[in-house]
């Protein structure tokens, strides 16, 4: 496995830029927020395509030349390349397959040139219940010998309201041993796992504040952990204490190091007050004070 | 830098053909986390000190080029991006005066991952008093 490069056998570090997004092009540019992580001692990138590939889906050469860059000066490891499968992308009807792939396929290209093995795979939804497009196992499987050739991994993320224990994650794990592939995997958001919800004040008057639901036990993870190459490590509050106030980050942490999980686990700030400036990069901050703490680094 | 709202203040002015002021132009950024295709979005309402424009009196200019708002519809390969403000053309003969005008521009766009019903409210209004120089 590419994306596992150490030689220890624990969870690593990472950022998805995701969590600057009040920030980016306005506060921080992509220099910025790669010095920020090198600050925090976090390698692991994930970068959304859409959002953070300037000229996207055609960067120039010169914002590659930038990125190889800046790869190397701020010490990265690309990790995990967001992408969408748009399948509502006209209106009125949905992606065929033969749409589908080609989407995937200039994705696979451009996240193998910016040296990408993980891919958070976003499908189109169908329903409130986040049920995938009909069609996604005919793509996803025509995509598959190019995933190889591009050397990528293509993982759905599986967030709340999703439970690990569902319909859904199972049809995605019959259709790994199905296909006995090792180019489609899990994307696990800690946000399934919740426990606690964070008082409507906390919020804004303007925020959509997902309803709460049935979380999973930690303990569901276990048994996905083979198929699962990125974990996005959700949160939405770090008290001053460095405690996140919602998620039970102890027992997931520990509960990947004792099965020797060592990929990355990405943090993706999702709280209030993205919008005010500087407020974001604290909290991701003392995320990483709490993730090294418990990993004992 | 972009300046933090949807509306830029920046690149707000009248615009020019064959020696007649025939409209004027406003940027604007996306708030939405990630770029967008042309055909993600749902066609764009100006309003200016009241008087509303749509349809086809807007066009949008992205990377130097320029949409007529129906044309977009069908533009899944071209691409908004975060660092790129589109501007806004509005016809409207002789264009506005200088000073202050407070500005609404509003528009949708749908999100495949998320239930379908939500196509009709990501997005929104944007206020802004901006001045014309």
């Amino acid at each position: 496995m590419t994306n596992r490069v150490e030689n220890y056998e624990k969870p690593k570090r990472g950022v998805s830029l995701y969590s600057y997004a009040g920030e980016f092009g306005v506060t921080m540019s992509l220099e910025d927020m790669f010095a920020e992580m090198h600050d925090l001692g976090a390698r692991g990138l994930e970068i959304l395509a859409n959002s953070h590939i300037e000229g996207y889906p055609n960067p120039s050469d010169e914002w590659l030349e930038n990125w190889d860059r800046l790869i190397n000066k701020y010490d990265i490891v690309p990790v995990e390349y967001g992408h969408w499968v748009d399948s509502r992308l006209y209106q009125g009807r949905q992606l065929t397959p033969e749409e589908s792939y080609e989407m995937l396929v200039r994705d696979f290209k451009l996240a193998n040139r910016l040296g990408f093995t993980v891919l958070r795979t976003k499908l189109g939804v169908i329903d409130d219940d986040l049920t995938p497009v009909e069609n996604w196992k005919d793509f996803i499987k025509m995509a598959l010998p190019m995933a190889e050739k591009y050397n990528v991994r293509m993982c759905p993320e599986i967030h709340a309201p999703t439970l690990l224990k569902s319909k859904m994650v199972d049809e995605y794990v019959e259709f790994i041993e199905q296909t006995g592939t090792k180019y489609f995997g899990l994307n696990i958001d800690f946000g399934v796992f919740t426990t606690q919800t964070l008082p409507a004040s906390e919020w804004g008057p303007d925020a959509f504040i997902l309803p709460e639901s049935e979380h999973s036990l930690v303990e569901d993870i276990i048994p996905l952990l083979p198929y699962v190459y990125c974990c996005h490590a959700k949160f939405v509050k770090m008290s001053e204490d460095f405690q996140e106030m919602t998620i039970p980050y102890e027992k997931i942490i520990n509960t990947l190091v004792e099965h020797n999980w060592d990929g990355y686990m990405v943090s993706e700030y999702e709280g209030p007050k993205k919008d005010v400036t500087g407020y974001a990069v604290e909290q991701v901050r003392k995320h990483h004070v709490m993730m090294k703490r418990i990993l004992g680094e | 830098m972009l300046e933090k709202p949807c509306i830029q203040s920046r690149g707000f002015r009248n615009v020019e053909r064959d020696e007649k002021i025939i409209g004027f132009q406003v940027n604007i950024r996306s708030l939405y986390y990630r770029g967008l295709w042309l055909s993600q979005l749902r066609p764009a309402t100006v309003t200016v000190d009241g008087e509303s424009f749509s349809g086809d009196q807007i066009t949008w200019t992205i990377n130097d080029v320029t949409y007529t708002q129906a044309e977009m519809a069908n533009l899944g390969d071209v691409h908004w991006g975060l660092l790129e403000p589109a501007t806004l053309t509005v016809a409207r003969e002789g264009g506005l005066e200088s000073g202050s005008h407070e500005i609404e521009v509003s528009f949708t766009y749908s999100c495949s991952y998320f239930p379908p019903v939500v196509d009709t409210v990501l997005g929104g209004t944007h206020k802004r008093t901006l001045i014309l120089v």
